[in-house]
């Protein structure tokens, strides 16, 4: 990649370990959107937030092209937000019974640690179950059901646990940031969906703001709520600022394991930022598409075109928004996505930070 | 030992790796902890470790304090292209927790110096899912350890055979109980390691052998237990293992209640008077104890050690345990200060002194 700057790597990085350690889930996003707030406002950059939650920061164009009159706009896109938890009922013996926000496989769910947010603060827990001891042979070979798991705080029963949490208080994996595999090239964290794609937007303004760069458009980055559930944040978002165009930062599940069919992989973690064509809410903008693919290979930074029709994100409500909106989705590459454990390649998030500045940058947008 | 400084000896030896078979792997570790307590340290043949204080007198007593050092794991039975594992189960492990869980890969470079990998256990993507597969659990068979090595760097520090065991880290829940792997069975040996070293080498009532037993999670039938109280010929033994702790989906008459105190097993294979002069010495001294019974098998080492050369005189004591052979084990610091005084009664008082 020939403009990726070797000394951002670490602090892109530190970013991203600052983003994935904020409690945030669906619905619950304050404290994501308060740091990122302090991190812009760190930076110089102001930013403001609407009524449902979402934070924006609006970066007027100027300089040659631009257009006063009737600007191009471009809205580019995170979602604050990760799945999570929410206190179902407090079991007499003191056990938390829970739901979960968004959409999370009960597979990856027992022996998990969990943090919950009560009004007296974070309250830790383990997701636990029937012991392998107490199984029938046939419990042994099934999925635990959710309504069979419980949250063990420690609690002594039910009015010892309501001292700390109470129905409706959310919850998140408690999970650490760790870098692995050789050269630590990988790395594990929660939330990395979509707090990756908040920190390369905060690096992007940051990047762009330094360079004292003007952009022949009106940029808006949105930093949203409630993607998980409803992908709704980012649709309030469009119809308020009614982008011409829009770029998505997600992530996005692949399954580039060893007994999976190659036509069944989806995508690859280290091969780049992965370019959606269609998947199962939007059909994205064949130009962009073309052009972020370009870059890509213009300027040597990895990417990926998603070769299996799955999943979805904020596109999903951008791109019918209003008058409507052509809409760009580059996603991370995720494995073991609405986990306690998303494991990314920190190459991908570097190739990503470096694709959106070329687009934003090169790429000449056309009202 | 205070509460804080007990519960850090129960989560460093408890972090420890000493899956059934590689008890050798941190023994060092485990000296390093545990020596300065102990007159003498060694490993037996069946990768037992053996720690004596002596009282100090001729002809004393030998009491035996069993707690297994072994812990559940796994082991890694293929290398697999893009940095994978294939992995077999080392006892009773639940594969419903596996997924998206953390786990350490105690692999070794060519010069056999240790090398851990860290892993993460992969999970099904969900579109590759198939409709009505969505209860069915995925064996062991099919499980995926993704280490992020390329499969050439992986090979050099990993081969079939390496173990595998559950990423140690503990998390403090609320009352003192807290979550990790493998309390089962080294709480106990902590616990028991901190009764000998708070008791005064004059105070008890016989040389103090604290066996750490391998192969009570897997293995074949207790065998360093029983090969080490055969060697051993202790006049009286006390096994200190983990109970089943009470659950919403466990029967109140077939568990315990975390919280509530040690557990003590009434058995027609552990001696009753022993059993019962315990109970009664706890009880005077205050400290929280819950009686439970078993037939023919307790489901620890009491079971191998009872019968053991002539036969030997046996207590099962336990630690009540919630979501057992999982890497969120939960235990109460509580239990753990109770299970201490138990055990600091049994190789110090005069009462049970006189029954054996």
């Amino acid at each position: 990649m020939e403009n990726i700057n070797e000394n951002s790597r670490p602090s892109g990085i530190e970013l991203l370990r600052t983003l994935c350690g904020i409690f945030g889930p669906c619905g619950n996003e304050e404290r994501v959107r308060d740091k990122i707030a302090d991190i812009l406002k760190d930076s110089g950059i102001a930013s403001e937030k609407d009524r449902i939650g979402n934070l924006f920061v609006k970066i007027p164009g100027g300089g040659e092209g631009y257009d006063p009159e009737n600007p191009v706009k471009i809205m580019i896109s995170a979602h604050m937000d990760e799945v999570g938890f929410m206190v179902r009922d407090i079991d007499a013996d003191g056990y938390i019974r829970f739901i979960c926000v968004g959409g999370i496989d009960p597979c990856v769910l027992c022996g998990k640690r969990v943090v919950f947010m009560g009004a007296e603060g974070e309250v830790k827990g383990v997701i636990a179950s029937k012991a392998i001891h107490h199984k029938t042979a046939e419990e042994r070979t099934t999925a635990v059901k959710i309504e069979n798991m419980y949250v063990d705080i420690g609690a002594e029963d039910y009015e010892d646990a309501s001292r700390w949490l109470a129905v409706g208080d959310y919850g998140r994996f408690d999970s650490e940031f760790v870098r692995f595999g050789i050269n630590d090239a990988f790395i594990k964290a929660p939330a990395i969906d979509d707090r990756l794609g908040c920190a390369v937007i905060i690096e992007t303004l940051k990047r762009l703001a330094s360079e004292g760069k003007k952009l022949p458009f009106d940029l808006i980055a949105g930093f949203t709520v409630r993607e998980e559930i409803g992908k709704s944040g980012a649709g309030m978002a469009a119809r308020r600022f009614l982008p011409d165009y829009s770029v998505v930062l997600e992530s996005t599940a692949v399954a580039d394991l060893p007994d999976v069919k190659p036509n069944s992989r989806v995508a690859a973690a280290g091969g780049g930022g992965v370019i959606s064509l269609l998947d199962r809410s939007t059909i994205y903008d064949a130009d962009l598409v073309s052009a972020a693919l370009e870059l890509g290979e213009k300027k040597g930074i990895p990417v990926q075109i998603k070769k299996y029709l799955s999943g979805g994100n904020d596109a999903g409500s951008i791109h019918k928004s209003a008058y409507g909106t052509a809409c760009l989705a580059i996603s991370a590459p995720s494995r073991y996505i609405h986990s306690a454990a998303n494991v990314i390649c920190a190459e991908d998030y570097f190739s990503i930070r470096e694709l959106v500045y070329a687009i934003l940058t090169e790429h000449s947008f056309k009202k | 030992m205070e509460n804080t400084e007990l519960k850090k000896l129960i989560t460093e030896l408890s972090g420890l790796m000493s899956i059934s078979g590689f008890t050798s792997v941190d023994g060092d570790r485990l000296k390093s902890l545990l020596g300065d307590i102990f007159d003498e340290c060694e490993s037996t043949p069946a990768g037992n470790y053996r720690f004596v204080k002596r009282c100090g007198r001729e002809n004393a007593r030998k009491i035996l304090i069993d707690t297994h050092f072994d812990e559940i794991g796994m082991m890694v039975t293929g290398i697999r292209d893009g940095g994978f594992l294939n992995v077999i189960n080392i006892g009773g492990l639940d594969t419903a927790i596996l997924q998206a869980g953390e786990v350490t890969v105690y692999g070794k470079d060519e010069n056999g110096v240790r090398h851990d990998i860290y892993g993460v256990v992969a999970s099904t993507p969900p579109h590759l899912r198939k409709p009505g597969d969505a209860m069915k659990l995925r064996d062991i068979s099919e499980i995926l350890i993704d280490t992020g090595y390329p499969v050439n760097e992986l090979g050099k520090f990993v081969s079939v055979g390496t173990p595998v065991g559950f990423r140690p880290v503990y998390s403090e829940l609320k009352n003192g109980f807290i979550a990790g792997k493998a309390f089962d069975d080294k709480a106990c040996a902590a616990c028991a390691a901190a009764a000998i070293a708070e008791t005064a080498r004059e105070d008890l009532i016989g040389d103090v052998i604290l066996q750490l037993s391998n192969f009570e999670e897997a293995g074949g039938g207790m065998t360093g237990a029983l090969t080490g109280a055969f060697a051993e010929e202790p006049d009286c033994a006390l096994v200190a293992d983990v109970n089943l702790g009470r659950t919403p989906d466990t029967k109140k008459s077939e568990t315990v209640v975390v919280g509530g105190g040690t557990a003590v097993t009434l058995s027609p294979i552990t001696d009753r008077r022993l059993s019962s002069a315990l109970i009664a010495e706890a009880r005077d001294a205050g400290i929280k104890v819950q009686v439970c019974v078993a037939a023919g098998s307790t489901g620890t080492n009491t079971n191998v050690i009872n019968l053991a050369g002539k036969g030997i005189p046996t207590v099962d004591v336990g630690l009540p345990l919630k979501s057992m052979h999982t890497s969120t084990e939960v235990i109460s610091m509580n239990d753990a200060e109770s299970l201490k005084n138990v055990i600091k009664l049994f190789i110090s008082s005069g009462k049970i002194a006189a029954e054996i």
